[in-house]
C-alpha cells in the first residue's frame, strides 16, 4: 500500500493521519490484507455475490404519512442547533 | 436466601410464589451489581426506571414466565431516554429517543431493564479490551477478558448479577464471551430478530440474540426477542418462536457433523479433549455422528474481514458531529469537524477496521476484494447446504482457546485477535443459527461447544442444548468471585 | 474550425409521492425546518430504511411514457459521502440494476422532430438542505432528506443549448401530465446536471467533459449551456486543454465557475445496500398501471378537435400544459362556445400569464368566472372590447363578470336605432373626414369607428357598428 493509498483511504474515512500512528496502521493493514489475500486463490467464475444471507425480496409499503413533527426531539441530540436547523461551520462550494 | 447465579425460571418460581417480591428482586440485583462493580461489566444504570417498572407490576395481573425479570441490555440497543454508547466516546452522550424492537419485545414481555453493558466499541473486538469505559473482567480470574464483544452481558450473567442479559452477534459476538464465561448463547437465524434500534455493525451479518445460564432460558428469552418487525426490511415474515414449551418434548435422533476442515491441531491438547469428550456425550445421548466436509470453511475469516469492515466503514459515517453524538471542540470549518470528531471520537480498532473497509471498497479494489469477498461467502452458503443434507447440526469448537490475559492478544498483529472467531464467524457469513453452551475448564476457566443448525432450526439446537445439559452440569458450575467483591 | 457542442442532461425529477422514499415522513415543500423529519430520515443510529412503493410505481409510469425497459427485479445501491445534509454519509441510490433502462424522449426545434435516447434513470434519496447566509456557520434543514428523485440521464445526444431546453420541457410536460412530479421548478421539483463538451466537426471522439451541477430553471439551463460552450470553444481556440471538472452556474454574473477543487476525487465506493433487498415488481403491477395511463398531450389534441371542435393549432397548445388543460376540460363542462373558449385561453388569458409568469393555478381565473365571462360574449351581453377589460380585472381584482359588468353598465349596445343615431351624430361632427373618406381615403373608416367606440366607452357591438356605419357613409356619398 503506498503512500498516496493510505492518504486517500485516511481521506475518504475522514480519519486524521497523525505522523506516529502512520507506521502502525500501515504495517496493521498490512498484517490485514495479507491474511485476506488467501481468498484470491478460490475460483469464484460464475459466482453471484451473496448480499443478504437468506435472499428474500423487499417488502414495500403503502405511500401513507405515519410520522409526527419530532423536531425538538432531533434537535435536543445535536451538538450544536438554534432550534430551527442543525448548526455546522460554513460551508464553502 | 441470595438472588445471585439463579436462573429465569428458579427466579420466576421465588416471584411467583411470593417468596421475594418485584421490588426486592431490584433491589438485591442492584446491591450485586455495586458489590461487584470491579467486574465493570456496566456502563449504565437504570436504577430509578427499574424500580418503578417493579412497582407497576405489583398492581397488574401479568404472570407469565419473564415478568420482573432483570436483564441487562447490550449496550448497542436503543432504549428510549437511557444513554446508549455503543461503548464509545462517540456516543457517550447519545440518549436515544426511541427504544430498539429487542428492548420494547423485552419490556413487553415483563421484563425489567437493569441497565447497558459494556462491549467492545461498536461490537468491533472479541475480548471487551476495545471499549472507551475500560475492560471488562472475566468473573472467572482477573485480569482475564470475558471475550468480546458481548463481553459485559457475558460478565453479568457469568457473576449471577442477572440471570439473562441480551447480546449481538457479528462474528461470534454472543457465542465467543459465552464460551470464555461459561454461559450458554445463541445467535438466531438472520432475519430472526428485529435490528430496529439495534446500532448497525456490519448490517449483513449482526443479529441479536440472548445470553443465559442455560438453552431453557436462551428459549424463553428468544421467544420473547423474535418476530417479524415491518420496520426491518430484512426481517423474516414469521412469527416469534415458541421454543420453551417444547424444550422437553423427545428429541429424535439427531444426525451430527463434525467439519473435516477444522484441524485438531488448531486447538490446545486439552482444548481437543474436551472436545472428543462432547463427541462422545452425545453419541451417548443416542446423536450419530459424521463427518462432513465444508471446502470453503477456512475462507470464512478472510472473507468476514473484508465484508464486515467495508459495511461498518459506511455504517459508521453517520458519526460525523452534525447531528448527534460527540464534536469536536476543534471544528472551525467543515474538513476539521468530521476529521477531528471522528478521530477523537472512535477508538484504534474501530479506526483501523474503518479504514480497512473504505480501502476494499474504493475503486480498483472493489473487485479483487470486496466482490471477491462476498462470493466465496456464497461458497462457504452453498458449502453449508451441501452439509445439510447429510446431518442436521454441526458441532465445533467455540473459540480455540479459553479466556486470556489482557493485552496478550493482538498488540503487534491485530490479525491475532481475528482468529479468536474461526469457528464462529461462518454461521454469520451463511446467516445460520449458532448456539454456544460450556463442555468443560482448562485451568478452571470454561469452554465452550457450538452448535450449528441450519435456517430456522433454532428449536432443534436449543432442544439439543437442553438435552445436553440435562445429562452434564458444565454449566451449573460458579466462579469463586472473591477478587471483586 | 467547425466546433460542435456535445450535451448530455442528467434530470433530476422529485417524485410527488405523500412520504418519502424511505420512510413515512411527509414530503409536503415549504413546511417549517427539520418538521418533515423522522428518525430514518436524521439518520439516527439503529435506524433503517423501508421502501414506498408509490415511488416504484411513479417510475414505472415515467418508463412506459418513454418506452424504456423496466427492471422487474432493481436493486439499491449506497452511495457513499460526506456532507452535512446527507445524514448517513451516504445516499441511498441505485448504481448496477436500476429500475428503467433505455427509452427516448422526443424533440421538436422550429417543426424538426428529433428523438434523444435516454441511457437509464433510477431512484435515490434527495439530501437535505444547506443553507449557508442568515447562520454563524450553515444550517441545515432535513425536510427535503429522503425525498424519492428519479434521475433521469440521457445519451449524449444534445447539441445546442435550444435542445437542452427543449428536451427538459419536454421532461417537465411527460413528468407532469403522468403525475410523477409536480413540477414545480422554483420548489426543486426538477432539477439538473449537465454535461457539456466541444469537438470538431465529424469527430465521433467525444471531447473532454465539464459538468454544470444543479440548474433548475429552464432559462439559467439555456444560458448556463450557452455560456460553456462558448467558454469551452474559446479554450480549445487558444490551443489549451478543457479540464474535466464540476462547475456552478452563476445567473448573477451569467458564467459558470469550477466548484472549489479538491485535492482527492470522491471516490463514491458504490456497493448494494444491506439493509435492504431487491424489489420486485410484477407483471400484473406494471398492467395495472398501463391500465390507468393518464391522457398524454398528443391524444388530447386529437380529441380536442375532434370531440370540440377547436382549431388544431389552440388545441396544440393547450393540450401541452397540464395547467391549461386540465382548466379548459373544467371549463368545456359548462361553456356555450367552445372555440371562442379556446382562442381565449390561448390568447389573451396566456398573454396575461405569460406577463405576470405565473401558471394559471396561481391566479384569480376559475373555470367559472372564465365561462362565464366567455358565455357573455358569444350571447352578445358584452363586446370583446369591453371583454378584455373584464378579464384585466378578474386578474387584478378578482370581480365576479356579471356583477361587475351590471354595475358598471357595460351591456354591449346592441339596439341598432341607438347606434345608428350615435352614428349619424359623429358623421355630422365630422364633415372632412367624410369627404375625405368618400374621396378615397378607406383608412378613415378605423377612425369613425374609434369615434364610435370613445362616444359609447366601447359598448358598442362592432358588428352593427360596421354595417351600419358602412350604409350611413355611403348615404352621405352622394
Amino acid at each position: 500500500m503506498d503512500d498516496k493509498t493510505v492518504r486517500t483511504i485516511f481521506y475518504l474515512s475522514r480519519l486524521k493521519q497523525d505522523k506516529d500512528g502512520s507506521e502502525k496502521i500501515k504495517n496493521d493493514l498490512k498484517a490485514i490484507l495479507e491474511m485476506v489475500n488467501s481468498l484470491k486463490e478460490i475460483d469464484t467464475d460464475n459466482i453471484m455475490p451473496l448480499h443478504n444471507p437468506l435472499e428474500e425480496t423487499s417488502r414495500v409499503f403503502e405511500d401513507t404519512v405515519s410520522s409526527d413533527n419530532e423536531k425538538s426531539l432531533f434537535l435536543e441530540n445535536a451538538p450544536e442547533s438554534d432550534g430551527d436547523y442543525f448548526i455546522v461551520p460554513k460551508v464553502v462550494e | 436466601m441470595t438472588i445471585q447465579f439463579l436462573t429465569i425460571s428458579q427466579l420466576s418460581d421465588l416471584l411467583k410464589n411470593k417468596k421475594i417480591s418485584y421490588e426486592e428482586l431490584v433491589d438485591e440485583t442492584f446491591l450485586l451489581i455495586k458489590k461487584y462493580s470491579s467486574i465493570n461489566s456496566f456502563i449504565t444504570l437504570n436504577q430509578k426506571q427499574a424500580l418503578i417498572d417493579a412497582k407497576k407490576l405489583n398492581v397488574s395481573n401479568d404472570q407469565n414466565s419473564l415478568t420482573g425479570i432483570p436483564i441487562a441490555q447490550k449496550d448497542l440497543f436503543c432504549t428510549k431516554g437511557l444513554k446508549t454508547t455503543c461503548g464509545s466516546k462517540m456516543l457517550s452522550n447519545f440518549v436515544p429517543p426511541y427504544d430498539a424492537t429487542v428492548v420494547s419485545n423485552l419490556n413487553s414481555a415483563g421484563t425489567i431493564c437493569i441497565g447497558k453493558t459494556n462491549m467492545d466499541e461498536f461490537a468491533m473486538g472479541s475480548s471487551n479490551e476495545t471499549s472507551f469505559y475500560g475492560n471488562v473482567h472475566n468473573p472467572w480470574k482477573e485480569g482475564f477478558v470475558p471475550g468480546g464483544s458481548s463481553g459485559g452481558s457475558a460478565a453479568a450473567v457469568a457473576a449471577g448479577l442477572v440471570p439473562a442479559a441480551t447480546g449481538t452477534d457479528t462474528g461470534g459476538s454472543i457465542r465467543q464471551p459465552a464460551a470464555l464465561c461459561g454461559l450458554t448463547g445463541i445467535k438466531p437465524t438472520y432475519g430472526r430478530v428485529s435490528r430496529w434500534g439495534m446500532i448497525a455493525f456490519a448490517s449483513s451479518l449482526d443479529q441479536g440474540g440472548p445470553i443465559c445460564r442455560n438453552a431453557e432460558d436462551c428459549a424463553l428469552l428468544l421467544d420473547a426477542m423474535s418476530g417479524y418487525d415491518e420496520k426491518d426490511t430484512t426481517s423474516l415474515k414469521i412469527d416469534p418462536t415458541k421454543i420453551n414449551n417444547n424444550i422437553n418434548e423427545p428429541l429424535e435422533h439427531l444426525n451430527i457433523g463434525i467439519v473435516r476442515e477444522f484441524k485438531q491441531s488448531d486447538l490446545s491438547v486439552d482444548s481437543q479433549q474436551l472436545f472428543s469428550n462432547t463427541i462422545k456425550e452425545f453419541e451417548n445421548l443416542g446423536a450419530k455422528i459424521s463427518e462432513i466436509s465444508l471446502p470453503n470453511i477456512v475462507q470464512s475469516v478472510p472473507t468476514y474481514y473484508v465484508v464486515a469492515p467495508a459495511e461498518c466503514s459506511s455504517n459508521l459515517s453517520r458519526y460525523d458531529g452534525v447531528k448527534y453524538g460527540y464534536r469536536s471542540s476543534n471544528a472551525d470549518d467543515l474538513e476539521s469537524l468530521y476529521v477531528n470528531s471522528r478521530s477523537e471520537g472512535f477508538g484504534e480498532e474501530v479506526k483501523r477496521r474503518i479504514l480497512m473497509g473504505t480501502y476494499v471498497l474504493s475503486s480498483g479494489y472493489y473487485d479483487a476484494y470486496y466482490k471477491k469477498a462476498q462470493q466465496v461467502r456464497r461458497l462457504i452458503k452453498n458449502d453449508f447446504g451441501n452439509a445439510f443434507k447429510e446431518v442436521d447440526v454441526i458441532l465445533t469448537p467455540t473459540s480455540p482457546s479459553q479466556a486470556f490475559e489482557f493485552g496478550s492478544k493482538g498488540k503487534k498483529d491485530p490479525t491475532e485477535l481475528y482468529l479468536e472467531d474461526l469457528y464462529t464467524i461462518s454461521a454469520n457469513l451463511a446467516g445460520l443459527p449458532a448456539l454456544s453452551m460450556p463442555n468443560g475448564f482448562i485451568n478452571g476457566l470454561p469452554v465452550g461447544v457450538q452448535l450449528i443448525g441450519n435456517y430456522l432450526d433454532e428449536e432443534k439446537i436449543l432442544k439439543l442444548g437442553h438435552y445436553f445439559q440435562k445429562e452434564t452440569d458444565h454449566h451449573l458450575k460458579k466462579p469463586n468471585l472473591e477478587g471483586f467483591a | 474550425m467547425k466546433w460542435e457542442a456535445v450535451i448530455g442532461l442528467e434530470a433530476h425529477v422529485q417524485l410527488s409521492t405523500e412520504t418519502k422514499l424511505f420512510s413515512r415522513a411527509s414530503t409536503t415543500f415549504g413546511d417549517e425546518a427539520n418538521t418533515n423529519v423522522n428518525l430514518v430520515d436524521c439518520g439516527l443510529p439503529g435506524v433503517l430504511p423501508t421502501v414506498n412503493k408509490n415511488a416504484f410505481y411513479k417510475a414505472v409510469k415515467f418508463g412506459l411514457a418513454i418506452d424504456a425497459s423496466i427492471n422487474k427485479v432493481s436493486i439499491f445501491d449506497r452511495k457513499n459521502y460526506f456532507y452535512p445534509d446527507l445524514p448517513k454519509g451516504y445516499q441511498i441510490t441505485q448504481m448496477e440494476k436500476p429500475i428503467l433502462e433505455g427509452g427516448s424522449i422526443e424533440i421538436n426545434i422550429d417543426g424538426l422532430k428529433r428523438k434523444i435516447n435516454i441511457t437509464r434513470a433510477h431512484l435515490e434519496e434527495d439530501a437535505g438542505k444547506s443553507i449557508h447566509e442568515g447562520f454563524k456557520g450553515t444550517g441545515i434543514d432535513l425536510n427535503r432528506s429522503g425525498t424519492p428523485l428519479l434521475e433521469i440521464v440521457s445519451e449524449p445526444e444534445l447539441r445546442s443549448s435550444q435542445e437542452a431546453v427543449a428536451y427538459m420541457k419536454e421532461l417537465h410536460k411527460i413528468v407532469t401530465f403522468l403525475d410523477v412530479s409536480d413540477g414545480e421548478m422554483s420548489q426543486g421539483s426538477l432539477r439538473c446536471d449537465a454535461n457539456v463538451s466541444i469537438r470538431q466537426k465529424g469527430e465521433t471522439e467525444l471531447g473532454t467533459r465539464t459538468e454544470i451541477k444543479n440548474i433548475n430553471s429552464f432559462k439559467f439551463i439555456e444560458k448556463a449551456i450557452e455560456y460553456e460552450i462558448k467558454r469551452q470553444i474559446a479554450v480549445l481556440e487558444s490551443k489549451e486543454k478543457v479540464e474535466q471538472e464540476t462547475r456552478l452556474y452563476d445567473s448573477i454574473k451569467n458564467e459558470t465557475r469550477p466548484m472549489r477543487s479538491k485535492e482527492f476525487a470522491n471516490d463514491y465506493r458504490y456497493f448494494p445496500e444491506p439493509d435492504l433487498l431487491p424489489v420486485v415488481i410484477t407483471d400484473k403491477e406494471i398492467n395495472d398501471i398501463k391500465k390507468h395511463f393518464p391522457e398524454m398531450p398528443k391524444e388530447k389534441s386529437i380529441r380536442y378537435v375532434q370531440e370540440f371542435g377547436i382549431s388544431e393549432s389552440d388545441s396544440s397548445i393547450i393540450s401541452n400544459s397540464k395547467n391549461l388543460s386540465n382548466f379548459f376540460e373544467d371549463c368545456i363542462k359548462i361553456v356555450n362556445d367552445k372555440v371562442l373558449l379556446a382562442k381565449i385561453l390561448v390568447g389573451d388569458i396566456s398573454s396575461l400569464l405569460n406577463k405576470d409568469a405565473k401558471e394559471i393555478t396561481d391566479t384569480n381565473f376559475t373555470p367559472e368566472n372564465i365561462t362565464q365571462l366567455i358565455n357573455l360574449i358569444s350571447d352578445g351581453t358584452i363586446s370583446g372590447k369591453i371583454a378584455k377589460d373584464v378579464l384585466d380585472q378578474i386578474r387584478l381584482k378578482n370581480i365576479e363578470p356579471y356583477e361587475y359588468i351590471k354595475e358598471k353598465g357595460l351591456t354591449q349596445i346592441s339596439d341598432e336605432d341607438a347606434i345608428e343615431r350615435i352614428i349619424l351624430e359623429i358623421l355630422a361632427k365630422n364633415p372632412e373626414q367624410v369627404e375625405a373618406y368618400n374621396n378615397g381615403k378607406d383608412k378613415l373608416f378605423g377612425f369613425f369607428v374609434g369615434q364610435v367606440m370613445k362616444a359609447t366607452q366601447g359598448k358598442a357591438n362592432p358588428k352593427s357598428v360596421n354595417l351600419i356605419l358602412k350604409k350611413a357613409l355611403s348615404n352621405k356619398h352622394t
